[in-house]
C-alpha cells in the first residue's frame, strides 16, 4: 500500500523523482519526463503549493488529484510557465523551468482550466496558429487530431459558437497538435456532460496506451481510477500520497447488512470485526468493512445458517473522506500535532 | 517576425480591426464633404485654423486637416485602445495563456504585440491619407499647395511633404501606444490600461496649457506632436523635429523598457 508521504526532511528520499536522472534509471524504469523540486508559491499571505515534489515517468498517465483550491493548477502553471516559482523549480525531459523554459515547452502540451481559443477563427486556422508557435504543422496533421477528439465535421465552423465541450475538446487537439512527449490536461472532463466526460477519459487511456505521458488533474477520485495508472493526492499545496493508483483505494467503507436473524448476524460479525465496527441503524446492521471484509463477512454468515438479505454500501466514501483518513492517520504518525499541512506533503 | 506574422493573421480576423479603419477612413471623407458643403462660407467659425482653411483651396491638404482633428482625441484614443489590447484584451479572453503555453519568448511575445500594434495604427493613418487624398481631391482637386510659410510647391513634392508628417505623427502615436502597452502589463483589464493611458496624454495636455509648467514642457512628448508642421515650410524647420522625434524614441524606448521588465516575471493567472 502506498503510504501518506512523511515529513518535509525526510520526503525526498522516498520520492524517486529528487535528483533523478531525467533519462535511464538504474533500475530500468522508464526515465522520468516531469518532475518538481520542492516547487513552492506564495500569493502574498497564502502558500498555495509548498515544496512539491513529483514524479513522472515515460508511458505514465499521471492522476493529480486534489479538491478545489487544493493547488493543483497553480502547481501546472508553473510546470508550463505560466507563473513563476516563489523557490524550487520543475524539470520537463532535461530542461529545468522557468530557467530553460522555452525549451521546456517544445515537449510540452495541454491547457490550464479552460481552454482559450481565438473566437472569431475556425477550429482549423486556430489549430494551424497555435501549432505554429512550436514548428511546422501539416494540415494533415491538424484533420487527424481534430479527428481524434471528434471535432472533424466541425473543423472549419467559428470557435465563438463551440459549446464548452467542444472547446475543451479542441483544447485536447490543441495540446496533441506538436506531439509533445508530455500532454498536460487540466480538469478535462470539467462541465462536460456524461457522455462527453466518457470520450475524454477514453481519449486520455487511448493516448496512455500509445504511450504518451499525461499529467491530468482532476478532483474526482473515479475519474483517475478509470484512467490512471499512477497519482498523486494534493491538499492544502502539499502531496499527502502518491504511487499507482490500484492502492489508493479508501482503505474503509461500510456496508448495510440486512438479514434473516439480525441479533445473531451482529454477534457474528461483531466477533469477526470488532464490536465497535458495527452499529444498529433502523432494521440494518451497519458495519464498517472494507470489500475482503465484507466479502468474509458474508461467507461467515451463510456458513452461520443466515440469510442474507442484502449486503448495500452504506456511504460512499468521497475523496473528501479520504482526505480526512489521511489527515488523521498523519496526525497520529506525527505525534497528533503536524497534520497534513505540517508534517506530509 | 514568425510571431509578427501569426500575430498579423489575428489582426486581419478581428471585426474590431476593420471598425477602427473604417472609423478613420471615414473622417477625412467627412470633412471633405463637410468642407465642400460648407465652401461658400469663408468663416469655418473657428476650426482648427490655417491647414484647414488651406485644404479649402486644395485637396492635398485634407490628410493633413484629417490628422490634425483626430490627433485631438481619436487618434490617442484608438492608440491606447490597440495598445491595451495587446495584452490585457489576450489576457481577458484568456489566449494570452493558450499562447504562452508555446515555445515562445516572453520578450519576443511583448516585441510582436507593440509591432502588430505599430502596424495597425500605421495600417490606419495610411487609410487617413489615402481617404483624405481622394475626399480632398474630389471635392477641391489637387493642386500645387501653398505651404504655411508662403511657398508654392509642386504637387509631387507636396505630397512627399505630407507623407513625411505623417511618418512624424506615426511615430508620435506610438508614444501613447507604447504607454498603454506598460499598462496593460500591470492589469488584465484592457478598459483599465486604455484609460490609465489616456488620462496621462491628458494630464500632460493640461501641464502644457499652464505657464507655470513651461519648465516640463520639453520633457513631455505631447508637447512635440505638432511639430509636424515644420514640414510645411520651407525650408522644412528640422529643429522642433529632430527634437519630437529624439523625445518620442526615448518615450517609446523607457515605455517599452519598462514593458519588458514587469511582463517578464508576470504571473499569467486568467
Amino acid at each position: 500500500m502506498t503510504t501518506p508521504t512523511e515529513h518535509p526532511d525526510s520526503a525526498p528520499a522516498a520520492l524517486d523523482g529528487g535528483g533523478a536522472p531525467a533519462h535511464g534509471t538504474l533500475t530500468g524504469e522508464p526515465p522520468i519526463v516531469l518532475a518538481t523540486h520542492d516547487l513552492t508559491k506564495r500569493f502574498a499571505k497564502t502558500l498555495a503549493v509548498d515544496r512539491l515534489n513529483l514524479t513522472v515517468r515515460r508511458g505514465d498517465v499521471f492522476g493529480f488529484l486534489g479538491p478545489n483550491g487544493a493547488g493543483k493548477t497553480t502547481t501546472i502553471r508553473m510546470i508550463v510557465g505560466l507563473i513563476f516559482p516563489t523557490s524550487g523549480y520543475a524539470t520537463v525531459i532535461d530542461h529545468q523551468v522557468p530557467r530553460d523554459k522555452i525549451e521546456a515547452l517544445k515537449h510540452m502540451g495541454g491547457f490550464v482550466e479552460v481552454p482559450a481559443f481565438y473566437g472569431n477563427m475556425s477550429a482549423r486556422r486556430n489549430l494551424r496558429l497555435m501549432g505554429s508557435l512550436n514548428g511546422q504543422v501539416e494540415e494533415q496533421r491538424i484533420a487527424e487530431v481534430l479527428d481524434i477528439v471528434g471535432l472533424s465535421e466541425r473543423a472549419d465552423s467559428k470557435v465563438g459558437d463551440y459549446s464548452h465541450g467542444m472547446k475543451q475538446r479542441l483544447g485536447i487537439a490543441n495540446a496533441l497538435i506538436n506531439q509533445p512527449e508530455l500532454v498536460i490536461l487540466d480538469e478535462p472532463t470539467s462541465g462536460l456532460d456524461p457522455q462527453g466526460m466518457k470520450d475524454v477519459r477514453e481519449l486520455v487511456r487511448e493516448l496512455g496506451t500509445r504511450g504518451t505521458t499525461v499529467f491530468l488533474s482532476s478532483h474526482l477520485l473515479h475519474e483517475v481510477e478509470q484512467v490512471c495508472n499512477r497519482a498523486a493526492i494534493l491538499n492544502k499545496g502539499r502531496v499527502v500520497i502518491e504511487g499507482p493508483v490500484s492502492e489508493l483505494h479508501p482503505e474503509h467503507s461500510s456496508v448495510k447488512v440486512l438479514t434473516s436473524d439480525q441479533e445473531r448476524a451482529r454477534q457474528i460479525v461483531a466477533a469477526l470485526v470488532g464490536a465497535q465496527q458495527v452499529t444498529v441503524d433502523e432494521e440494518y446492521l451497519i458495519v464498517e468493512a472494507n470489500n475482503d471484509a465484507a466479502r468474509e463477512m458474508v461467507s461467515r454468515l451463510v456458513a452461520e445458517g443466515i440469510g442474507v438479505d442484502a449486503v448495500i454500501p452504506a456511504r460512499e466514501q468521497g475523496l473528501e473522506d479520504f482526505f480526512l483518513g489521511l489527515t488523521q492517520s498523519s496526525d497520529v504518525d506525527a505525534g497528533g500535532a503536524a497534520g497534513v499541512a505540517g508534517g506530509a506533503r | 517576425m514568425m510571431l509578427l506574422r501569426r500575430e498579423f493573421t489575428k489582426l486581419v480576423f478581428q471585426k474590431r480591426s476593420y471598425v477602427g479603419w473604417g472609423g478613420l477612413l471615414a473622417v477625412p471623407l467627412l470633412v471633405s464633404l463637410a468642407l465642400y458643403l460648407n465652401r461658400n462660407n469663408h468663416h469655418p467659425g473657428g476650426g482648427p485654423g490655417g491647414v484647414v482653411s488651406l485644404a479649402r483651396h486644395d485637396g492635398l491638404f485634407m490628410p493633413i486637416a484629417a490628422i490634425l482633428l483626430l490627433s485631438a482625441f481619436l487618434l490617442p484614443l484608438l492608440a491606447s485602445m490597440v495598445g491595451a489590447y495587446q495584452l490585457a484584451g489576450e489576457s481577458e479572453t484568456g489566449t494570452m495563456k493558450t499562447w504562452l503555453m508555446h515555445s515562445i519568448s516572453r520578450g519576443g511575445v511583448l516585441a510582436s504585440k507593440w509591432g502588430i500594434a505599430m502596424i495597425y495604427v500605421g495600417i490606419g493613418l495610411v487609410l487617413v491619407f489615402v481617404g483624405g487624398l481622394i475626399g480632398g481631391g474630389l471635392a477641391f482637386g489637387l493642386h500645387a499647395p501653398l505651404l504655411l510659410s508662403g511657398q508654392t510647391v509642386s504637387v509631387g513634392h507636396g505630397l512627399w511633404l505630407t507623407l513625411l508628417s505623417f511618418l512624424y505623427v506615426f511615430v508620435a502615436v506610438g508614444c501613447v501606444l507604447s504607454l498603454a502597452l506598460l499598462f496593460a502589463t500591470f492589469t488584465n483589464s484592457s478598459l483599465t490600461a486604455a484609460v490609465a493611458a489616456l488620462v496621462v496624454v491628458i494630464v500632460m495636455g493640461i501641464l502644457e496649457a499652464f505657464s507655470y509648467f513651461d519648465f516640463l514642457k520639453p520633457y513631455l512628448f505631447t508637447s512635440h506632436t505638432d511639430a509636424w508642421q515644420g514640414f510645411l515650410s520651407q525650408p522644412i524647420d528640422w529643429h522642433p523635429i529632430w527634437t519630437g522625434l529624439v523625445t518620442f524614441a526615448i518615450y517609446i524606448a523607457a515605455l517599452m523598457a519598462a514593458a519588458w521588465y514587469q511582463f517578464r516575471r508576470k504571473d499569467i493567472l486568467v
